[in-house]
């Protein structure tokens, strides 16, 4: 367990940070929680940290005691429009690492452009509920290879996460899947509310890209929830992947704001 | 409402969605506050959206303000 003090808080008293457990900070005000601290390890191995404080004095301190315990690189995710935020982080020396855009995606055809793509006349999409369960999980082993022989777990989103060898989870009821031959080579993901649902996750395999399968699943997704009378869907995209911007900004999607990964070396 | 470490805990619900990453929360006693998401909240990438059940932790020092730092499956 560690401490420190400072004597320099708004209402000038004492605060103590305290490490209370292996991933969680306390300051402390008169044994009051006046600040909190938590770390969490994520894709990657990447050190997530948090903290929540109602003073930047408190708020410094408890950023300063994780900075002394914990190893580097330690990230931090922070709301885009968040500038008070990016501020105090930046105080402590975090830069930013890497920016995701959310999009409201259009589902209207008539918006889209997406009415009348199809996908190449050997690829098949199978919708959400229909896929066999043994190809898809097949496919999110092999597009999960390609992550980490690739690109790396790194520039993936935070939720993305990588899973032990042999270890998939896929619900076959939130997976619309591309299908050629035998196997399945593209996955999309829809999960989340029925008035605000999220495309999670959108996957061509790597020798299959650039024929058009990525914007084919896009569409009957899309198209099925235009018929299923939502307005829209929400998305979020690596500013770094142009591909994925350039196809999800070529069907009207519009930025509705951001999430900036901060980090500390 | 309830305390957990020496915050006052109340649920409410999201009645807008302002600039800057803040919400304003209808409280259960239906007083309004000034609300942003807590870090350990944005940390798990959890959105919230209007009319959200969420959890209010309200700041000791200003009770017209707090941070969100639960939201409920609606």
């Amino acid at each position: 367990m560690d401490t420190l003090h400072s004597a320099s808080h708004p209402v000038d008293r004492a605060v103590e940070i305290t490490r209370v457990a292996e991933h969680i900070w306390h300051a402390l005000e008169d044994d009051q929680v006046v600040g909190r601290g938590d770390a969490v390890s994520r894709s990657g191995g990447r050190l997530f940290i948090s903290v929540d404080a109602w003073h930047d004095t408190v708020f410094d301190r408890v950023v300063s005691a994780m900075l002394r315990d914990l190893p580097r690189p330690l990230h931090v995710v922070v709301d885009e429009a968040d500038g008070e935020a990016a501020v105090r982080w930046g105080r402590a020396g975090f830069v930013i690492g890497r920016r995701e855009t959310g999009y409201l995606v259009p589902t209207d055809p008539h918006v889209t452009g997406l009415g009348s793509v199809r996908p190449p006349s050997d690829v098949t999409i199978v919708p959400a509920g229909g896929a066999d369960e043994q190809l898809l999980r097949a496919v999110d082993r092999v597009i999960r290879e390609e992550v980490e022989a690739t690109v790396g777990w790194h520039t993936m989103p935070t939720e993305v996460i990588p899973l032990p060898p042999g270890v998939t989870v896929v619900d076959p009821a939130k997976f619309a899947v591309a299908a050629q031959g035998s196997e399945y080579v593209a996955m999309l993901r829809l999960a989340g509310r029925v008035q605000q649902p999220r495309i999670g996750l959108l996957a061509v395999r790597a020798g299959r890209r650039r024929r058009g399968i990525g914007r084919a699943l896009l569409a009957h997704s899309l198209g099925v929830l235009h018929d299923q009378g939502t307005e829209s869907a929400w998305a979020e995209v690596d500013q770094t992947n142009a591909a994925a911007v350039a196809l999800f900004e070529g069907v009207g999607a519009e930025r509705a704001g951001g999430t900036l990964e901060l980090v500390r070396r | 409402m309830s305390r957990a470490n020496g915050g006052i805990e109340v649920e409410g619900k999201v009645i807008e969605c302002l600039r800057s990453a803040m919400f304003t929360v209808e409280l259960e006693n239906g007083h309004k506050v000034l609300a942003h998401i807590s870090g350990k909240v944005r940390k798990n990438f959890i959105k919230i959206y209007l009319e959200d059940r969420v959890l209010v932790e309200l700041s000791p020092y200003d009770l017209t303000r707090g941070r969100i730092v639960f939201r409920y499956r609606n």
